[in-house]
């Protein structure tokens, strides 16, 4: 007689394989004072890491936690993952090569890095860009505005586990994409401008498609909003988290619309005018509460201002050039400039030195969602796991412009 | 451009100054030592005749024989950029002071210059590398590391890429250091 086979167990001493300490990493050793006090664990603490594949953190972000309990007791953000050296690339590529080097950077809205390089570029060769591609740059820089802002207004619900909306607004963010493909022959990494213009003239399925979209934009944006602004879900989880005030806002360095919730009405359009901004007419919509919520309504706020200001400018948009003339190969007089421009997540810089060659001798990028990054761990800190990607996705940071 | 602001700036920095106030579109420039940096711009961000409360950008540079701390600054009171360039830090063992106790926010960027070029921000709580492994040994953006992949410029000279037909164009360039005389 045999006794019946049973399925081998892993509880069988024969089979069961010993436990070892060598199958969980080591923990790290502390650098620097700030991160021994990170490792540091008191009793019930722990630490865990969120990340890098995971699909609130926006990109390619591991963040270790420490929690006790469901709490947040600390974070560390670790970067690095999305690190391609592009000031390094820029360096070693002539003045347009490295236009679009700095597009992949601001993955979301990627007009706006280009701008401020070319803006940079443009004062290191003293060159004056004609008023129709002025008013060019300015229309399409406020439509990827719109399209950013759109889809962080979809990544911030889905972030707090709402599915429709990003549904919702990836609707007028294609729209939008489709447009500027049309335009410049790109989805996403548009490499349009030029040192002193831009690449191609406003072509009829363009200019037919915005007209289309603009005869409803308002309409479309309202309720979209609507879905999102008068859910109470949404409303209660984000209101009165992570409050950023004025004075820390300043000190952390933070600018853009993460600012403005704050009640500094900072804006490179108006504080540090460039291209035609000076001549249009709009808001800058600014928020007291300096919370998660008031950071998502100035955005919303902020789509409404770039659709006036897009009926502007198509309004006295001018004939003329979109070129400047100028010599194929550029070699800039040995000096240093800094451009910058507002965009949709903050101030974007390019600090460019010239040594009198073809190549930039040294560029350096400034992009807004590495020092916004920084907040995540002073904002989130007491509160739960959950809220962490609330404050995270209300601060709108983008990987590829945090990591260069 | 703000004339108001240079000769502001004259008159209350004065011999502090290693340069003479430099303007050119929107953008106002001066210098400082590294021993005079943070007490100047403690001075920009508290004294309400400048009020300079925005730290914009915080970077280094290599300029092949130094390096540079280079902070951009901008404020409510002026429509202009303003750059403060502490040049002179010497290249083989480059430190300067934080500015951390000023602005919070510049540790990240701190972080990075030191990551990029290996300065040394005396006061930084956190100093350590931010995009490279903890383990890697160079620092990326000075003058003197090459791109592994400059076929023309590395030890594997002589290898071509695909996309290179004939001679590159490098091969006939120095490859000695690249200085920058004006920076």
């Amino acid at each position: 007689m045999t006794t019946q086979q049973t399925r081998p167990s892993l509880d069988d001493p024969r089979i069961a394989i010993p436990a070892s300490s060598e199958w969980y990493e080591p923990a790290p050793t502390a650098q620097t004072e700030r991160q021994a006090e990170f490792l540091n664990l008191r009793d019930g603490e722990m630490l865990i890491n969120l990340g890098p594949q995971h699909p609130s953190t926006h990109g390619v972000l591991r963040i270790v936690v420490k929690v006790s309990g469901e709490q947040v007791v600390d974070l560390d953000p670790v970067l690095g993952y999305l690190h391609r050296g592009v000031e390094k690339l820029c360096e070693n590529s002539d003045y347009h090569q490295a236009i679009c080097y700095t597009d992949p950077l601001e993955y979301v809205a990627s007009l706006f890095c280009e701008a401020a390089t070319v803006a940079a570029f443009e004062k290191l060769v003293e060159v004056e860009v004609p008023r129709r591609a002025q008013y060019i740059r300015v229309l399409t820089m406020e439509l990827n505005r719109i399209a950013s802002h759109t889809l962080f207004q979809g990544w911030m619900a889905l972030d707090l586990g709402g599915i429709t909306p990003i549904l919702w607004s990836f609707i007028e963010r294609d729209e939008i994409v489709d447009m500027l493909a049309a335009l410049t022959g790109q989805k996403l990494l548009y490499n349009y401008y030029r040192i002193g213009g831009v690449n191609g003239d406003l072509n009829h399925e363009f200019m037919s498609r915005l007209g289309n979209w603009m005869s409803r934009a308002a309409e479309q944006i309202d309720s979209n909003t609507g879905l999102m602004n008068e859910n109470e879900i949404f409303v209660r989880r984000t209101r009165g988290l992570g409050v950023l005030d004025a004075a820390t806002a300043l000190r952390m360095g933070v600018t853009g619309p993460n600012l403005r919730a704050s009640g500094v009405p900072f804006d490179l359009r108006r504080d540090h005018p460039y291209l035609v901004y000076p001549e249009l007419e709009f808001n800058i919509p600014t928020r007291e509460e300096g919370d998660s919520l008031a950071r998502y309504m100035v955005r919303i706020d902020e789509i409404r201002e770039s659709i006036r200001i897009i009926d502007q400018v198509l309004h006295e948009m001018p004939d003329g050039p979109i070129m400047a003339k100028l010599p194929r190969l550029i070699r800039p007089r040995p000096g240093r400039a800094f451009g910058a421009v507002e965009g949709p997540r903050g101030v974007y810089g390019v600090y460019a030195i010239s040594d009198g060659t073809d190549q930039p001798f040294r560029m350096r990028i400034h992009d807004p969602s590495f020092v916004h990054l920084q907040l995540v761990g002073p904002l989130s800190r007491g509160n739960l796991i959950a809220d962490t990607m609330a404050v995270m996705a209300s601060l709108d940071p983008v990987m590829g412009g945090v990591d260069k | 451009m703000d004339r108001a602001l240079a000769s502001a700036l004259q008159e209350r920095f004065g011999t502090t100054l290693l340069a003479p106030v430099r303007q050119r579109f929107d953008e106002t420039e001066i210098r400082v030592s590294v021993a005079d940096a943070i007490p100047t711009l403690r001075v920009l961000h508290d004294e309400p005749d400048f009020a300079f409360e925005m730290l914009i950008d915080l970077c280094g540079v290599d300029t092949g024989e130094e390096m540079q701390v280079v902070y951009h600054l901008s404020s409510s009171r002026s429509g202009d950029w303003l750059r403060v360039v502490v040049p002179g830090v010497d290249r083989n063992a480059p430190r300067v002071a934080s500015l951390t106790s000023l602005w919070p926010g510049a540790e990240w960027m701190e972080r990075e210059a030191y990551d990029m070029f290996g300065i040394i921000f005396e006061g930084n709580r956190d100093l350590r590398r931010i995009y490279m492994p903890d383990d890697y040994r160079s620092y990326p953006l000075r003058k003197d590391f090459y791109l592994a992949d400059d076929a023309s410029r590395s030890p594997a000279a002589g290898v071509r890429n695909m996309e290179r037909v004939g001679t590159p164009v490098d091969a006939t360039r120095a490859t000695a250091l690249r200085k920058s005389p004006g920076a």
